[in-house]
């Protein structure tokens, strides 16, 4: 890493490159809200769809039920995808944190351990 | 030149209590700059804040100029903040050399960094076979600066740095914090010793329940100032 830059101006440089989203927009938050509701308006659009479907005998209406189904599968899918990527995120991170300190918390302990027998 | 790192009326608070009330601090590119304080005064969540670990509340954090609050501390990391936590932050079970080899993520080759460290820190050399755990307080924290250099770091955060260790341990370490800063690293250092700090720094400030009480040159006016400060004023 040779360069005649000095490291402060590099930093500024650097930060001034660096994609800052806008923090106010708390957008995982809004992800994983959508991704709940749209799982939620799954189910609703596939239950309507179901109760169309049999509420008539009209073969066009019953396309139209189809519809309304596979509209319902997709939003399901879109919204569980959403979900699980804004839910899992948060979860593996603080997974690793714990992994990290229990680590390290058991090291101190088997070191202490052999320091005690030393 | 003007302030790499800046906080300006920053509030913060842990579980609903607020600890930090509109601090305003900056630190200015190869300048060493002393946050002091009584224990519990929020020295430690300032630094988490400049650091981007702990969310402001309200308030703006700025680095270079530009406004970063809310930018998760992985960004602010990867562009050269560098926090070394009260505690050390090394990883005790394994050798100096493994500690310093973690820190290759930064694309620095490990004789790269091996070389940065052990010429400014030959006792880590000597040691380096030897689990870091093992390693007394002063070469522990030693090996943390190390790593932190490693992340060729534009500002440093260093938390309690004098934390457990002798008063000539201290005074080493802080000669060599100077002489990073020298080399244009803009330096913020908590520490609640106060004399082990200022010798060095050119600026300090003296944090009181969540309120900057006073900053300054730390001149002798200063240090007289202090023990007012740290302990409140005779009434």
């Amino acid at each position: 890493m040779t360069t005649t830059e000095p490291r402060a101006d590099r930093f500024v440089r650097e930060l001034a490159e660096l994609k800052i989203p806008d923090p106010a927009a708390g957008r995982a938050a809004l992800w994983l809200r959508l991704g709940g509701t749209l799982m939620v308006l799954a189910l609703v659009l596939c239950v309507s769809a179901y109760l169309l479907a049999h509420s008539t005998t009209d073969p066009l209406e019953q396309r139209d039920a189809i519809t309304l189904g596979l509209c319902g599968v997709g939003a399901g899918v879109v919204g569980g995808a959403l979900f699980l990527r804004y839910s899992l995120t948060g979860f593996l991170r603080f997974w690793l944190a714990r992994q990290s300190y229990d680590l390290d918390a058991l090291a101190e302990r088997l070191i202490d351990a052999q320091k005690g027998r030393g | 030149m003007s302030a790499l790192l800046q906080l300006s009326g920053i509030r913060a608070a842990h579980e609903g209590i607020t600890v930090l009330h509109g601090v305003d601090l900056s630190v200015a590119a190869g300048q060493v700059v002393a946050l002091l304080g009584p224990n519990g005064a929020g020295k430690t969540t300032t630094l988490r804040v400049a650091a981007g670990v702990h969310p402001a509340a309200s308030g703006r954090l700025l680095m270079g100029g530009r406004d970063v609050t809310g930018v998760g501390p992985q960004d602010l990391a990867r562009a050269g903040v560098c926090l070394i936590p009260e505690g050390r932050g090394i990883f005790p079970n394994l050798s100096v050399r493994d500690n310093l080899l973690m820190m290759t993520f930064t694309g620095r080759s490990r004789e790269e960094i091996e070389d940065v460290a052990f010429a400014r820190f030959p006792i880590l050399a000597q040691r380096a076979s030897q689990a870091a755990g093992t390693l007394s307080g002063g070469e522990q924290q030693m090996l943390a600066l190390a790593r932190g250099l490693a992340t060729d770091p534009a500002v440093l955060l260093l938390d309690e740095l004098s934390m457990g260790l002798a008063p000539l341990v201290v005074a080493n370490l802080y000669e060599q914090v100077a002489e990073i800063a020298r080399q244009g690293v803009a330096v913020l250092v908590v520490e609640q010793f106060a004399a082990a700090v200022l010798g060095i720094a050119d600026h300090a400030a003296v944090l009181v329940r969540g309120r900057i009480e006073r900053q300054g040159r730390p001149d002798s006016g200063f240090r007289t100032d202090l023990s007012a400060l740290y302990l409140g004023s005779p009434t």
